[in-house]
């Protein structure tokens, strides 16, 4: 039943093609697991893992960058205009790379391949997951759905409120900031030094709440049917290095590119040593920045984290020496220090990430120095006083419960309280989101990978 | 000697600690600095160590010192 709800969902985005994908991803992955685990032949199960893995590719490739090739091609599907850019490849990349993850834990014995085909098909296109992530490993998703359904009043509860949360950081935050950003992005000549400067720190903040505000929206509605995804996201601003940061974003992601294609490279380029590793970590970001889409920006953004992990790499053994002879080892400030710098590389790179053109992005990156232009109030101000105060506020209510979460036990306080106060705080928490929804014919920024 | 015993000096070479004490159960969580690039180091100076070399396959497949045993054991019959 979820397999049809899900593929349901799928269809309301009216791209019937995309359903084809799901389904052609689907069987494909399917079949060529199954081979894999019929052979035990060590060659001709890395061909079939080979085989399987291409094909998958090819499907993802051939949808996302068929459109670039010539907009003629979708007369021969029967579609009378191009769907826009967004819509193109929704979940398509996400869901690829969780069928060659279970073609790969299949081919080293981690795993046994799923003879439910109806089970199979609904591991990769689970509903709550389906468009944005989390990358579900077979183990931790196939093991789930093979559970029989028992209502849950508590997780249905906590999911909801989960959804909520996830609603809330979406809607009120992340769609307000983008207003900001967009000011300032969409027009990036009118501008310089210190806007820039602001709008990229903002789109930071952007771009954090909206997929992390995705992403508890997803893990909640999982939560409501017994499914635990996997957390995406773990403060990643708090992170003291490059290395961590990617602990802490779009975990699944990462710890996909890492087991997929850093560890393997890494491993094939061990005699090389540091430089193995290196250039294992300049590929594997490389890639990353390519499966986000075929621009150059997306590009330089994953080329540029690919150079800082390298260059930290052999940075490492030097950076240990001074700390030490500075005796800042383990101290707040060190912690502070490595943060703040964290931060600022990441945000150098988002600005790749976010400019509409390479061109843009090269003037944001020319210009950040220059100054103050005046403009900085007018940026804040873009949808008005009053939007600003809501962005305030609600930034300032979720620091507040987050803080109190992680040091209190206001959780089980809130559980415990009469039915009328919780319900009450879910309808306002909603309320909220609807009443601050800022109008924008917003997408998810992550939608478009 | 043993191979765990062998393996023993490898580990306390590439971690700089000579009073490291391996045991099956353990895995990279369980030593401090063992990250994605000693465990190369670790890898590199085992195999030049015993003599063999690991299969892309059994690398991918290590989690714990007892995967490393026995695969070397297994690399080392005649």
């Amino acid at each position: 039943m979820l397999l049809v709800a899900s593929y349901g969902f799928y269809s309301a985005l009216k791209a019937p093609y995309l359903l084809a994908v799901l389904l052609l991803v689907t069987c494909l992955s399917y079949m060529f697991g199954l081979r894999i685990a019929a052979h035990q032949d060590e060659v001709a199960r890395k061909r079939w893992l080979l085989g399987g893995s291409f094909a998958c590719i090819a499907v993802l490739v051939l949808l996302k960058y068929l459109p670039v090739l010539g907009p003629d091609t979708f007369s021969i599907f029967g579609l009378n205009r191009t769907p826009s850019q967004t819509i193109i490849s929704i979940g398509a990349s996400y869901y690829t790379f969780q069928a060659i993850s279970y073609l790969v834990d299949i081919y080293l014995e981690i795993e046994e391949p799923e003879k439910h085909f109806g089970r199979y098909a609904l591991y990769l296109a689970f509903f709550p997951k389906l468009l944005q992530g989390p990358i579900e490993r077979a183990g931790d998703l196939l093991s789930q759905l093979k559970q029989p359904y028992q209502f849950d009043h508590d997780k249905m509860r906590s999911g909801m409120i989960l959804f909520s949360w996830g609603l809330f950081k979406k809607v009120v935050i992340a769609d307000r900031l983008s207003l900001m950003v967009n000011a300032v992005y969409n027009d990036v000549h009118s501008f310089t030094g210190i806007s820039l400067i602001l709008a990229t720190y903002l789109y930071a903040m952007q771009i954090y709440f909206d997929f992390s505000g995705y992403t508890d929206m997803a893990l909640g509605t999982a939560r409501m049917f017994n499914i635990t995804l996997t957390q995406n996201f773990n403060s990643p601003y708090a992170a003291t290095s490059i290395a961590e940061f990617w602990r802490r974003w779009h975990i699944t992601f990462s710890r996909w590119i890492l087991d997929y294609i850093f560890k393997p490279l890494q491993m094939r380029w061990r005699e090389w040593k540091t430089w193995g590793t290196a250039s294992a970590l300049v590929v594997t970001f490389l890639v990353s920045g390519l499966w986000h889409g075929a621009s150059w920006g997306f590009i330089a953004w994953g080329l540029l984290h690919g150079v800082y992990l390298a260059v930290s790499v052999f940075y490492k053994p030097l950076q240990k020496k001074i700390h030490k002879n500075l005796r800042l080892e383990k101290t707040k400030y060190l912690k502070i220090w490595q943060t703040a710098v964290t931060f600022n590389l990441v945000c150098f790179a988002w600005i790749f990430f976010r400019a509409n053109s390479f061109s843009d992005a090269l003037y944001v990156v020319s210009h950040l120095g220059f100054g103050l232009d005046n403009q900085v109030m007018p940026v804040l101000l873009t949808s008005g006083k009053i939007s600003l105060s809501i962005l305030i506020m609600s930034l300032l209510m979720l620091s507040l419960v987050s803080i109190a979460i992680k040091l209190t036990n206001i959780k089980e306080t809130f559980y415990a309280k009469p039915l009328w106060f919780r319900w009450g705080a879910y309808y306002g928490l909603v309320v909220l989101s609807l009443v601050c929804n800022i109008g924008v014919d917003s997408l998810f920024v992550y939608f478009k990978f | 000697m043993t191979t765990i015993e062998t393996l023993n000096q490898v580990f306390c070479l590439v971690f700089d600690d000579d009073t490291l004490k391996i045991h099956p159960d353990m895995t990279a969580n369980d030593v401090d600095g063992w990250d994605s690039l000693s465990h190369v180091n670790l890898i590199t100076t085992i195999e030049a160590k015993f003599d063999i070399r690991f299969t892309q396959k059994e690398l991918l497949k290590q989690r714990k010192v007892r995967d490393l045993i026995s695969d070397i054991d297994r690399k080392m019959v005649p």
